[in-house]
């Protein structure tokens, strides 16, 4: 009974702060609102996308101002034209609409989108070259996964095929490699972080706080993915055999969401009509992906596992980029996104970390030549294939 | 299992981040530039068609002149009194859902239209109620003290009479000349004076027309443009105008930012009086081109009845606004005066 109530006595204690916040938030909005009444608010929009239709463009818009805007005109190259917004022109915080501009434009031709306020402030959009906007059918998602299989699976199952080539390798060299593939991770991880703040750049508005929202994500990816490691490895007693392969299996899932943040670039590139996928941009990201299939290969070179494990773990690396480029040419939002690239982030420093804490392990120290220059080195041939992409 | 969680979140985020649009039951149509008619579930934005909301009506201030309040000294010169209130604190909606902050004469923009003889001792009484500094300076001629320029005129109530005689014969501009004027200028402190010879001009339907532009954003580039301010709103009210009959425009243009504006007519050519100064035309042209305050007079008539287009050449003008028509008909086919 005693115990009881102290229970009850704790959780009082714990909501007491929360009550007064509710009070003291209420009164702000309340009767004490004029006391916070100085500067402006400025009204803000932010156009997140533009997509080009039979004789008509589309501007998806949305308030990210700290107050209510009303939409009263479009324009077209700073040219007025009559439109219509739905589902209405007034737009609360964070709400978006759609602007429908019926408009003959011209392939290729670059075109600037301007939406003005009722207080005749005017926001647009650059877009370098109109393309028309991609009919959602069975041939595009096709067309993605042949893509997403270019630029994700057959590049690592090449990378894989190092495997034989590492098995037979000294000690030394094996830990030149493992180190490679922690400078690989490295960059990989710091390139979706820069892919995150470019996305966040050009599409986010600034109201979104696109470059803390990266670093929470990527923190706390990192965070859950190396807790959840840790649980699993040591709960599971695992055999000496059986580590390299959960390493590999982290690798892979991190490497995964790295492509899926990959292919979710390359569809939006292509669903927003950004870039032309040429031939060799695609060559560009297979060469730079292969290196992701040494990765894998280096932690379970020394031990005996089935051809199927490494086809399996190849798949969980590769083929969720045929699953971004989906997401990125048909759901494309700047904020998926950023989550994605950021998730991936995380997971692979963690993988990187824990190759590390590997090495460390057997060999008791970091500082030595063949574990240097590997990350170096791995880090060079990220940056040097990184050019093609 | 944090990595499903994470997923999870992750994929929640994004799902509920588009807020997705409902469609509403009845529709709306608008028609574009092309004719094409178009419907939508939501809200139409088109100040190229939309049946004006604004205040200010294009359509009175066109033949609108005010002659002021007329007396006779004891030389028996004609004396016009006006007074003229400027304020500086009106929104005002310039364009169909676009409000901008107008600083005015009499309330409107442009002000009113002033009116005398060649000859005739015009009095302002100038009052300014607004929260700057304003003036009234007059294009033409007069004393130094009567120029506007330098006897500012304090906010709130502050007071001045311009007093001079109305001269040369033409059409003028008059504004505020306080600094920074390029700002109170563009707000709107403008109108028109027009002095008539006194022998008369002969008998036309005369028209005003005030070639000006609105920077709502404040970059020094003008977002609006228009014949008599609201943009676009003499193609959807076209002005009605009879064949064979003369008409006469006292064209102004007052439009900042931008070195020069102009004005082309459909279907036909001008008489151009540079200023009004002179009773016989420099030209007779379809497009004339003006730079700030640069002014005259166009005269011209119809043979044919029909929608004729008038607008600036400066098609990135016409496309923001300055654009509209004269439905010309035959008097005898007028239904309404």
């Amino acid at each position: 009974m005693n115990q009881r109530s102290s229970q009850i006595r704790t959780v009082v204690s714990g909501l007491i702060p929360f009550v007064f916040l509710v009070i003291m938030i209420l009164y702000l909005f309340g009767p004490g609102s004029n006391l916070l009444k100085f500067g402006i608010a400025l009204p803000e929009i932010t156009i997140e996308k533009v997509e080009f239709f039979d004789s008509e463009i589309h501007a998806t818009v949305r308030n990210t101002g700290p107050i209510p805007v009303k939409i009263a005109m479009a324009d077209v190259n700073d040219r007025i034209q009559p439109a219509a917004i739905e589902p209405d022109k007034s737009l609360e915080r964070f709400e978006t609409a759609l602007v429908r501009i019926p408009f003959s434009w011209n392939k290729a031709e670059p075109y600037t989108i301007g939406i003005t306020l009722d207080d005749g402030l005017r926001f647009d959009k650059f877009i370098e070259a109109a393309s028309p906007a991609i009919k959602s059918d069975y041939n595009l998602a096709g067309f993605f996964a042949i893509i997403g299989t270019y630029v994700g699976i057959i590049p690592v199952m090449i990378g894989l095929l190092w495997l034989p080539f590492i098995k037979r390798i000294g000690k030394n060299k094996y830990n030149f490699f493992l180190a490679l593939t922690v400078g690989l991770l490295v960059f990989l991880g710091i390139d979706a972080m820069q892919e995150g703040f470019e996305v966040s750049q050009k599409n986010l508005s600034i109201n979104f706080n696109g470059g803390l929202l990266i670093a929470t994500i990527t923190l706390l990816s990192f965070l859950g993915l190396y807790y959840s490691a840790e649980k699993l490895t040591s709960r599971t007693k695992l055999s000496i055999d059986s580590k390299p392969l959960a390493i590999g299996l982290m690798i892979a899932i991190g490497i995964g969401l790295h492509n899926l943040g990959e292919g979710l670039a390359i569809g939006a590139a292509v669903g927003l009509g950004q870039v032309a996928l040429t031939t060799f941009l695609i060559v560009g990201f297979a060469l730079h992906n292969t290196t992701e299939g040494l990765a894998i290969a280096s932690p379970i070179a020394k031990t005996k596992s089935p051809i199927s494990k490494i086809i399996i773990l190849g798949l969980i690396a590769g083929a969720p980029a045929i699953l971004g480029t989906w997401i990125g040419g048909f759901f494309y939002s700047p904020y998926t996104a950023i989550v994605f690239l950021s998730i991936g982030a995380g997971a692979i420093f963690q993988v990187a970390l824990v190759i590390l804490k590997w090495l460390y392990q057997s060999e008791q120290k970091l500082v030595q030549a063949s574990i240097v220059s590997g990350i170096g080195v791995g880090m060079l041939i990220m940056y040097l294939t990184s050019i093609l992409v | 299992m944090i990595l499903i969680l994470s997923a999870l979140v992750g994929i929640s985020i994004t799902v509920v981040f588009p807020t997705l649009t409902e469609a509403q039951l009845e529709k709306k149509t608008f028609v574009t530039h092309s004719g094409q008619v178009i419907q939508t579930s939501g809200d139409v934005l088109d100040p190229l068609s939309a049946s004006s909301t604004v205040e200010f009506d294009p359509q009175k201030f066109l033949r609108d002149f005010n002659y002021g309040r007329i007396s006779e000294s004891k030389t028996g010169q004609t004396i016009r009194d006006f007074t003229i209130i400027a304020e500086d604190d009106k929104i005002q909606e310039i364009s169909p859902g676009v409000f901008y902050n107008v600083w005015t004469f009499n309330g409107t923009v442009p002000g009113p239209t002033i009116r005398a003889t060649e000859g005739d001792l015009v009095r302002i009484h100038f009052i300014n109620n607004g929260s700057k500094s304003h003036t009234m300076h007059f294009h033409g001629i007069h004393k130094a003290e009567m120029d506007g320029v330098f006897e500012i005129v304090g906010p709130g109530g502050g007071q001045f009479t311009y007093e001079f005689e109305a001269g040369p014969v033409g059409v003028h501009p008059y504004h505020c000349h306080v600094m920074p004027l390029e700002e109170h200028i563009s707000h709107g402190l403008y109108g028109v004076f027009i002095v008539d010879p006194k022998e008369g001009r002969p008998a036309a339907d005369e028209m005003v027309m005030v070639l000006n532009g609105f920077d709502t954003d404040f970059d020094t580039d003008n977002n609006f443009y228009a014949a008599n301010t609201i943009p676009f709103y003499y193609q959807h009210h076209p002005i009605q105008i009879k064949t064979n009959k003369l008409i006469r425009i006292y064209v102004v243009n007052m439009v900042e930012f931008d070195p020069i504006n102009n004005f082309h007519l459909h279907g036909n050519l001008f008489h151009y009086y540079p200023t009004g100064t002179d009773t016989v035309p420099s030209t007779f042209t379809d497009m004339i081109t003006l730079s700030q305050t640069e002014r005259g007079i166009m005269e011209f008539q119809y043979s044919y009845p029909g929608k004729y287009l008038f607008h600036a050449h400066k098609v990135e003008f016409s496309e923001k606004g300055w654009t509209g028509l004269f439905l010309v008909q035959n008097p005898e086919d007028s239904l309404v005066d």
